[in-house]
């Protein structure tokens, strides 16, 4: 009668401690160049410099790679120094990418595991049926200290998936309904734990885009169960591919499931065929609506005032000034395939920045040619990295610039002060693109027709 | 722990960690001198903050410090000399680093967090766990552990004791 989570949880409770906390073992901590460096230097300078196992932890230049400037030239270099004294694996420039994308197309999450990492997309890993964490810089430097962290046990929200995905509705549809659906904090102190049919429809990618967005819902992670597509996925990848016990590590790894009579401690159902498209119009991500919608009338007025935006606002139509596919949400091959898919024999309208999640993406991209269809259409191709998505580096808005945007937050200030950020899926982010405004791909051909014939 | 301090209202919800400190001042490689750059990322954050130049104690809505993992949030608002933040609920990851770091994330209904919204000064103990506000004492609850570490720190050094559980743990998962 045990959940799925619940099964990971017990396997590695190395300690119950006081107050509902427990000493919890981790397999695996993703160290980037943000967030680690203050726990790395702690220990170096406090614990004698150890770590207590090099083997476990894998480190990535992620967020601003190559550096912009010099203070993110010498966060880089100090993980690049660190990891090479530890014998730490290091993704850096050239063979790197968002941490979320690198680690699940190498092969270096597994069900069951549990890993952390001091960046709150984590629970992206979930995808894997792992337990993936986002934690601060103190308790990612504890973790590698030590080999584990501190948590409450969290509760468990069973989400029942049906049916599946149609009328251009994508997983990142469904993320943005389960955000907008239990509400923006609605989660806070539950793991969201994925079950039913409509799971084994999504490919481990969409499984990664919809895991990822658990955070929105202020969950501790996002989960979901283990099948055959997630054997074929870890089969292909870089660290899975030709292991000698592979048919006892997927014995071990199908035997990892859910009782049938689990009993979570809040359920929801969502099914899959009855979603649209969404955009957000607010100013968190659960504030979304159909793009054939509108503003609702009980809106906040801050985040409509943020947005400029009025209630009963139509969202079709509305202008953009940028629009960007990318981040750890929407960045990986088949992200860029369907967006492709649009821009295919079209032309942007405003900037476009297409940024593919991993060197390893942006290379199968080229190998198909979806970068020449970008280039083609007018966007720029880019190197991978975090980019625009959180106002760091590249692609920063100005103030009241409207940006559609692939990526997970809409939060005030997120991609650059006062810019205005708009999530969405990469198919509706490259049909906005193309109409200059916020639309559908189905409704592109209408709006070519209504133009040419006001030409 | 035990002090008193001028209180300062963010009066919305949801004030997520790209509000408290935008990223484009993560880059540092230390845990000083954030403070400067908080709640920039806040419409009319920096006038706020300005209202009141010596408040130790923010009082806040619903969902503080949800988004981004960013230990810079709670390094801002330590470095900027609050010491206490008071509000309806927290985010998981922004709940744990305000523990780590000495600032004491206090969780009130939100009839309580209207009324010390409305005045202007309390005192807080710590490790009695209360607020002393408008001649009455509102009791809250802490992590039993993490509060050790708001009071004495720590946390680090806790974790460095149980690596040789751990080992020994690991090892016995393992056969």
């Amino acid at each position: 009668m045990r959940t799925l989570f619940e099964k990971i949880w017990d396997s590695h409770v190395v300690e119950e401690l006081p107050g509902g906390n427990a000493l919890v073992f981790i397999d695996r901590v993703v160290a980037h160049e943000i967030t680690t460096p203050t726990g790395a230097l702690e220990i170096e300078q406090n614990f004698g410099d150890r770590i207590y196992d090099p083997a476990r932890i894998v480190a990535l230049n992620d967020h601003v790679s190559p550096a912009k400037d010099t203070e993110t030239a010498i966060q880089a270099q100090v993980l690049r120094t660190w990891a090479k004294r530890h014998g730490i694996k290091l993704y850096d420039i050239g063979d790197n990418g968002i941490c979320h994308v690198v680690v699940p197309e190498r092969g270096l999450v597994e069900p069951g595991m549990t890993l952390c990492c001091g960046d709150s997309h984590t629970c992206t890993l979930g995808a894997f049926g792992a337990f993936g964490l986002g934690i601060g810089s103190t308790a990612q430097g504890g973790a590698m200290l030590a080999g584990c962290l501190i948590l409450q046990r969290p509760k468990v929200y069973g989400i029942e998936l049906r049916g599946s995905l149609g009328h251009g509705a994508t997983a990142k549809d469904l993320a943005l309904t389960v955000v907008a659906r239990l509400g923006f904090r609605g989660a806070t102190g539950y793991v969201i734990e994925y079950f039913g049919a409509g799971v084994a429809s999504l490919s481990m990618e969409e499984r990664m885009t919809l895991c990822n967005m658990a955070i929105e819902a202020g969950a501790t992670s996002g989960l979901c169960p283990v099948d055959e597509t997630t054997f074929s996925y870890l089969a292909q990848t870089e660290y899975q591919r030709g292991v000698p016990d592979w048919e006892s590590r997927v014995e071990r790894w199908r035997a990892l499931r859910a009782d049938d009579d689990a009993e979570y401690d809040a359920v929801a159902r969502i099914d899959l065929s009855e979603l649209r498209p969404l955009v957000s119009w607010g100013t968190n991500p659960g504030e979304c609506s159909p793009i054939d919608g509108a503003v609702p009338a009980d809106a906040p007025q801050a985040s409509l005032e943020y947005m400029g935006l009025t209630p009963g606002q139509t969202l079709d139509g509305l202008a953009i000034d940028q629009a960007f596919i990318g981040s750890c949400t929407n960045a990986r091959l088949s992200d860029l395939r369907a967006a492709a898919a649009v821009l295919r024999g079209r032309h942007v309208t405003v900037p476009t920045i297409v940024t593919p999640g991993s060197q390893a993406v942006r290379r199968a991209a080229e190998r198909e040619g979806l970068h020449d269809i970008f280039q083609d259409a007018g966007a720029l191709w880019t190197h991978s990295s975090c980019g625009p998505c959180l106002g760091m580096s590249m692609g920063v808005l100005a103030p009241k610039m409207r940006c559609v945007s692939s990526s997970n937050r809409n939060f005030p200030g997120r991609m650059g002060a006062g810019g205005r950020v708009h999530l969405a899926s990469p198919t509706v982010v490259a049909a906005s693109a193309v109409a200059g405004c916020i639309t559908a791909p189905d409704r592109l051909a209408a709006r070519h027709a209504v133009a040419g014939g006001a030409a | 722990m035990n002090f008193e301090g001028e209180i300062l209202l963010v009066d919305r919800a949801n004030v997520d960690t790209d509000q408290i400190i935008p990223a484009r001042y993560l880059t540092g490689i230390t845990k000083s001198g954030y403070g400067q750059h908080l709640f920039t990322g806040m419409p009319g954050g920096t006038e706020l903050l300005q209202s009141k130049p010596a408040a130790t104690i923010l009082v806040a809505r619903e969902n503080f410090g949800c988004g981004s993992s960013r230990e810079h949030a709670a390094w801002a608002i330590a470095d900027r000399g609050f010491r206490a933040v008071i509000a309806e609920s927290f985010a998981r990851i922004f709940l744990e680093n305000a523990y780590t770091n000495g600032v004491v994330p206090i969780v009130l209904p939100k009839a309580e967090v209207e009324a010390l919204a409305a005045c202007g000064r309390a005192r807080i103990d710590v490790a009695g766990q209360f607020v002393e506000a408008l001649g009455r004492r509102i009791p809250f609850d802490l992590d039993p552990l993490r509060k050790s570490f708001v009071l004495e720190g720590g946390f680090m050094e806790f974790l460095a004791k149980k690596v040789e559980l751990v080992r020994a743990w690991e090892r016995a998962a393992a056969s």
